[in-house]
């Protein structure tokens, strides 16, 4: 991987010794960093098939799920592909808990957090090397309990991801035994494999910032992992002690949360949303970073208020503290709290204000070059925006009364959960691949994978609004026992429809991955290619049709349906499948250093980057990370090494 | 969006539908703006060859304004908020007209319903299964109990929803105007049975409820 | 001992791709960049871009901060039960021995002072006094344990239960917890005084005692708290 020699100190060296010391138990930045990519990706698609199969249930209640008939009928959880109402719950409880835990977080905290902290600031590494290691192999332990549970007799923990008490607590309530408490214990080890993380993140950034490296120099992506690794620094602890306080329910028959003997339920809602609360914020401040590095990258200009993005940031992460009520408006806790905590969720939208409109400023007199990374960051723009504006009905405790625990909270958090963070999740993974592999994932490809998800997503999670705006409450199995509900089933059908074709969406982009990063870059696997992600497509414009020819309800095109189905089934097929021949790049071909003309330091640093990151010496910065567009320089930009002519500088204020 | 809200039947719905509204009109305002912006901004500020972009690092006084803007926006939301959750969540009616009891239970609503001596507790208290009986336009006051897990107490025509925890009791009142049959699902997880956890509210005329009172009684000494 | 916190970059640095050790960073530029270099304390970067703390002293601090927020979430449930207005503590439960356990909280902050004077005598360098009071320290904190221990097993044998009532659950779960981490510091004090003696330790190289030192004092810091809201309060 690396041009450089052999090295000198061989006898200890395990960098470039065997495939287990640089593959498995490396203590390289970028190798961690690339594990908690590969462990993320894997967990979404668990994540996401759990997703797919209730959503079928909640369309076409109580059949077989397609795929699945084979499961034999003595099965606890889907006997014969039906889906019991446990397994419901325990699908949906497992698709949050996996998504939240074991992919957002390793990738943008693990992942990215490890790729860029060292490598933007200009250190050669983490300040604990093993410790960072140890994080890795600690969430590896924590996913392998969490997968343990879909083993245990009674099945995995079926209470939500928010486990609330007591139904999480007494065995009895829910007929899961140990499958709640591994996930307690699973919550419990992740905790510890953050504290890992977050005591590398913060040690390496205040102590081992490269010379001219100051605070405001630090480009905002970092700035952003800073803050959220303070944030998993605190809360992930509460976390662990509720979770800890679960576990000794269940196991020594303490009585923390059995009102039966003398428990609080109510406790663990504050503890779990006290922790929850500054988690959501965990999970969309790194979004918000590469939102916020992307666009100026990809408009060729500075950042439009770069100090107010950072002090945005800390007020966030400050006032995510005292907000956690407003999830317990309704929860039966003295309601006079509820104001004061309507007030400070409120005030907590002024910082997101800030960033919304310094994007947008940045968005202003640009030169915008829309790459796969732009479209992502700039789709998470909009996504958060509508995210966060459902956030205002929920923030009034009033309002709440009526959509609280509605699909409208369902459709807010997927807003900005999968529209923020899993976008800019694949926006930066477009962004930095050619640094972590050397070769660069292919546009056209991306592009296909971009729109195709960009539109099912919004297919699938806006009308879910309107769901919940009908009264359509949360996790239930099955809509259709309810009278009111009925009426609102077509719309149901429609988001499982647009829910598989968003799943469908991702197969372009796991071509693209492996495509480049194995280099398979032999014709049959270029026509293969091009030919699943053109019958991708292809069929969901004739399912399309199919729908918009019969209804929502009916499973059998007709004639008519069919043939205009196929039709455009194939004018689809056709126009995807050359506009991929024309447009795609040899897959895997090796990315030149710096492939978007970016400031920061990680394109300083060779491609890929060798152990220890950077040359002899580590680079001196000049100049602040967005210096794009300068007058009166040539290019456009330059590496944060180059000094800049401060009389220049000053122009722009 | 708004047709999709169920028919309101009740007072205090009113209330919630008027800052449903409030929240509605003001999220799609800022949502236009900020789309129309990002939308000309886009179609504007594409990269064309020769044209650098604006070198600027920001400006003090947009900051300052789309800080207090917003800000002043949200106060005279939290403002207007505040008064209806009081009325809503704090003023405990004294006199209301009717009281019932009602205890959520894996996977029922217990509702409990005092003889005429106005008592819960006493020998001539109706116990009903998922079925709730009220007269309409009289203030109703619900004692919420939990058996069990925590569920929640929703009637989305009404537009009240309450969690029921167990060892408390949680008061709830509203005013239901309309004549009719409706729905009150649970809409806490509660276990495996939480979906179809589910009761009539039952809305009687004057008459009617009398007529219902009579009989349910009459049944129940049998 | 916890090897992780040991680990010096600078051998890191040394493994570097074959490289000479890269020279120390020139002086900082006229912006005044704070924290250059990348190094521990300990390798002697330019005094210019010296860090306020090391890493180890840096990293040890993040971790207590983690543990107290981790303590705080006990304590909060620990109020939470206190202030709900029932009896405390419940009726017929033993009493908590309270002199016993004052007398053993005297042990506990003993143990920090002495454990003080053992980082004094590394900072002055004086080789012998410091494997000599780490021994002090602890085995002032297995007297604490022990002591815990026994006054545990009449607890239990008295019949305070974890499962009969929450003022149990409480009492075996803050204590328990608590007890847990003075064993963990003790073995890890075992493991740096066994460097000790082998000399490991300078003037100018003290990590690996600061670094449990400060572990130290935050479970010794934290004892009069939960003595303080669970025996007397
Ligand atoms: C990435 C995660 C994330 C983020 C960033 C947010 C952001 C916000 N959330 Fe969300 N939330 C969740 C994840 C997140 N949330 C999850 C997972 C749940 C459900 C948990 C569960 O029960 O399972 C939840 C639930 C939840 C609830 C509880 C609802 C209920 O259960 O009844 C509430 C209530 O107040 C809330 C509010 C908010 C608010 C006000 C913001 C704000 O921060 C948003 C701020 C942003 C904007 C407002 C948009 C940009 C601003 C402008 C364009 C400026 C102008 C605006 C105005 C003047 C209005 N959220
Ligand atoms: C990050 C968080 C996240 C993400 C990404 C998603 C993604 C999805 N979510 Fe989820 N969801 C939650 C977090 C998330 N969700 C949470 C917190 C809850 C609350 C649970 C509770 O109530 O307790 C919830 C609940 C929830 C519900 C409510 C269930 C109920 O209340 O009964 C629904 C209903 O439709 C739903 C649907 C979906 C769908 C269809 C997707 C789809 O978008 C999924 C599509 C994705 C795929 C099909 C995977 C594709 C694979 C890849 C991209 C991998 C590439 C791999 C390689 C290169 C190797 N989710
Ligand atoms: Cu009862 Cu849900
Ligand atoms: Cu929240």
């Amino acid at each position: 991987m690396s041009e450089t020699t052999a090295d000198a100190h061989g006898a200890h060296d395990h960098h470039e010794g065997g495939f287990w010391s640089t593959y498995v138990f490396s203590t390289d930045h970028k190798m961690i960093a690339k594990q908690f990519l590969w462990l993320g990706l894997i967990m979404m698609v668990v994540g996401g098939i759990l997703a797919l199969i209730f959503r079928w249930q909640l369309a076409w209640p109580e059949t077989q799920v397609w795929g699945f008939e084979w499961i034999s009928d003595e099965s606890e959880g889907m006997p014969e592909g039906y889906v019991t109402p446990n397994f419901y719950n325990m699908a949906v409880t497992m698709h949050a808990t996996i998504m939240v835990f074991l992919v957002v977080m390793p990738i943008l905290v693990g992942c990215f957090g490890n790729f860029l902290i060292p490598l933007m600031i200009g250190a050669r590494d983490m300040a604990f090397p093993v410790l960072n290691m140890l994080s890795f192999w600690v969430a590896v332990l924590g996913a392998v309990i969490m997968s343990a549970g879909f083993l245990v007799e009674g099945g995995h923990a079926a209470s939500g991801w928010t486990g609330y008490a007591p139904l999480s607590t007494v065995p009895e309530y829910s007929g899961v035994f140990m499958g709640q408490t591994l996930w307690a214990l699973s919550l419990f080890v992740l905790s510890f494999s953050s504290l890992m993380g977050s005591i590398n993140y913060i040690t390496t950034l205040i102590n081992m910032r490269t010379e001219g490296m100051t605070w405001f120099r630090v480009p905002l992506v970092v700035w952003s992992l800073f803050v959220t690794a303070i944030l998993g620094l605190l809360a992930l602890p509460i976390l662990g002690s509720a979770a800890a306080m679960m576990i000794f329910d269940r196991a020594f028959e303490t009585n923390f949360f059995n009102p039966a003997k003398g428990g609080e339920p109510l406790l663990w809602q504050h503890l779990f949303w006290y922790f929850g609360h500054p988690e959501v914020y965990i999970l969309i401040l790194p979004g918000m970073g590469i939102a916020s590095e992307l666009l100026p990258v990809f408009c060729r200009k500075p950042i439009f208020g770069y100090r107010a993005m950072v002090y945005a940031m800390l007020a966030i992460a400050f006032l995510s503290w005292i907000v956690w009520g407003h999830h317990m408006f309704q929860s039966g806790m003295n309601p006079a709290l509820g104001s004061a905590f309507m007030m400070t969720t409120l005030v907590i939208a002024i910082p997101s204000a800030i960033k919304t409109f310094n994007w947008l400023g940045t968005l202003w007199g640009a030169s915008m070059r829309f790459t796969v990374p732009m479209l992502h960051a700039l789709a998470f723009v909009i996504l958060f925006v509508i995210g966060g504006l459902s956030g205002i009905f929920m923030a009034s405790n009033v309002v709440d009364i009526y959509i609280h625990d509605t699909y409208f909270i369902v459709a807010h958090f997927h807003y900005v959960i999968f529209g923020g963070s899993v976008f800019a999740l694949f926006g930066g993974i477009q962004y930095w691949f050619p640094k972590m592999f050397g070769k660069a994932m292919d546009e056209a490809l991306g592009k296909v994978h971009f729109w195709l998800t960009f539109i099912f997503f919004n297919m699938v999670f806006f009308p879910m609004h309107i769901l919940g705006v009908g009264g359509h409450m949360r996790r239930i199995y099955n809509p259709m026992q309810y009278e009111f509900l009925q009426g609102m089933q077509p719309m149901n059908v429609m988001i499982t429809l647009s829910a598989f074709a968003l799943g469908l969406s991702q197969i372009p982009f796991v071509f693209n991955f492996f495509a480049t990063v194995f280099r398979w870059n032999v014709k049959w696997f270029r026509v293969l290619t091009q030919a699943v992600s053109a019958l991708v497509v292809g069929f969901i414009g004739y399912k399309s049709v199919a729908v918009m020819f019969e209804g929502l309800m009916e499973p059998e095109p007709s004639t008519g349906g069919r043939i205009v189905g196929t039709i455009v089934a194939i004018a689809l097929a056709v126009w995807i499948y050359r506009y991929l021949e024309k447009n795609m790049a040899p897959l895997g071909a090796d990315a030149p250093q710096n492939p978007w003309d970016a400031n920061t330091l990680e394109w300083v640093a060779p491609t890929p980057a060798p152990h220890g990151n950077f040359g002899p010496t580590l680079p001196v910065v000049q100049r602040g990370p967005y210096e794009y567009s300068v007058p009166g320089e040539e290019a456009d930009w330059a590496p944060q090494t180059e000094p800049i002519d401060p009389a220049l500088a000053e122009a722009g204020h | 969006m708004m047709s999709w809200l169920p028919e309101n039947i009740s007072i205090e719905g009113e209330e919630i539908d008027f800052l449903f509204y409030i929240s509605y009109y003001l999220t799609v305002v800022v949502f236009i703006m900020v789309a129309v912006a990002m939308g000309y901004f886009i179609i504007k500020y594409r990269a064309k060859p020769g044209v650098k972009a604006k070198y600027t690092h920001g400006n003090n006084t947009l900051e300052i304004l789309w800080t207090v803007i917003p800000t002043l926006i949200l106060l005279v939301f939290v403002l207007m908020t505040q008064t209806s959750w009081a009325k809503l969540k704090l003023a405990i009616p004294q006199n209301p007209h009717v009281r019932v009891e009602v205890t959520g239970k894996q996977f029922n609503w217990i509702v409990r319903y005092p003889g005429d001596d106005g008592k819960f507790g006493t020998k001539d208290d109706l116990v009903l299964d998922n079925q709730l009986n009220v007269p309409v336009n009289k203030q109703l006051f619900i004692a919420l109990k939990g058996a069990d897990v925590i569920h929640s107490f929703f009637v989305p025509q009404a537009r009240m929803k309450q969690d029921v925890v167990p060892g408390r009791t949680i008061p709830l009142w509203f005013t239901p105007t309309k004549v009719g049959k409706y729905e009150i699902p649970c809409a806490e997880l509660c276990g495996f049975g939480h979906s179809g956890m589910n009761g009539e509210f039952i809305v009687h005329s004057e008459a009617d409820y009398a007529k219902w009172r009579k009989k349910a009684w009459a049944e129940k000494d049998k | 001992m916890n090897p992780v916190l040991e680990a010096p970059p600078k051998e890191e640095l040394e493994r570097w791709e074959g490289a000479p050790p890269p020279p120390p960073p020139e002086p900082p530029d006229d912006n005044g960049g704070n924290g250059n270099g990348g190094g521990d304390e300990s390798q002697g970067s330019s005094p210019a871009g010296k860090p306020v703390l090391g890493n180890t002293q840096l990293a040890m601090l993040v971790l207590i901060a983690a543990e107290i927020m981790f303590f705080s979430g006990l304590i909060g449930a620990f109020l939470v039960f206190r202030f709900s207005g029932k009896p405390w503590p419940p009726p017929f439960q033993p009493r908590l021995p309270v002199e016993v356990t004052a007398v053993n909280t005297a042990f506990l902050l003993l143990s920090s002072y002495t454990m003080v004077r053992a980082q004094l005598a590394l900072k002055r360098g004086d080789a012998k006094a410091l494997p000599r009071l780490l021994t002090v320290t602890g085995v002032l904190g297995v007297v604490f344990l022990a002591i815990q221990g026994y006054e545990w097993v009449r607890l239990v044998n008295f019949g305070l239960s974890a499962s009969a009532n929450v003022y149990g659950s409480l009492f075996y779960t803050i204590i328990g917890t608590h007890g847990f981490h003075v064993l963990s510091a003790v073995a890890w004090l075992v493991a740096v005084l066994v460097r000790a003696h082998m000399g490991k330790y300078s003037a100018r190289n003290p990590n690996g005692v600061v670094a449990c030192a400060m572990y130290w004092h935050l479970v010794v810091g934290l004892w009069p708290v939960l003595f303080y809201l669970v025996y007397l309060l």
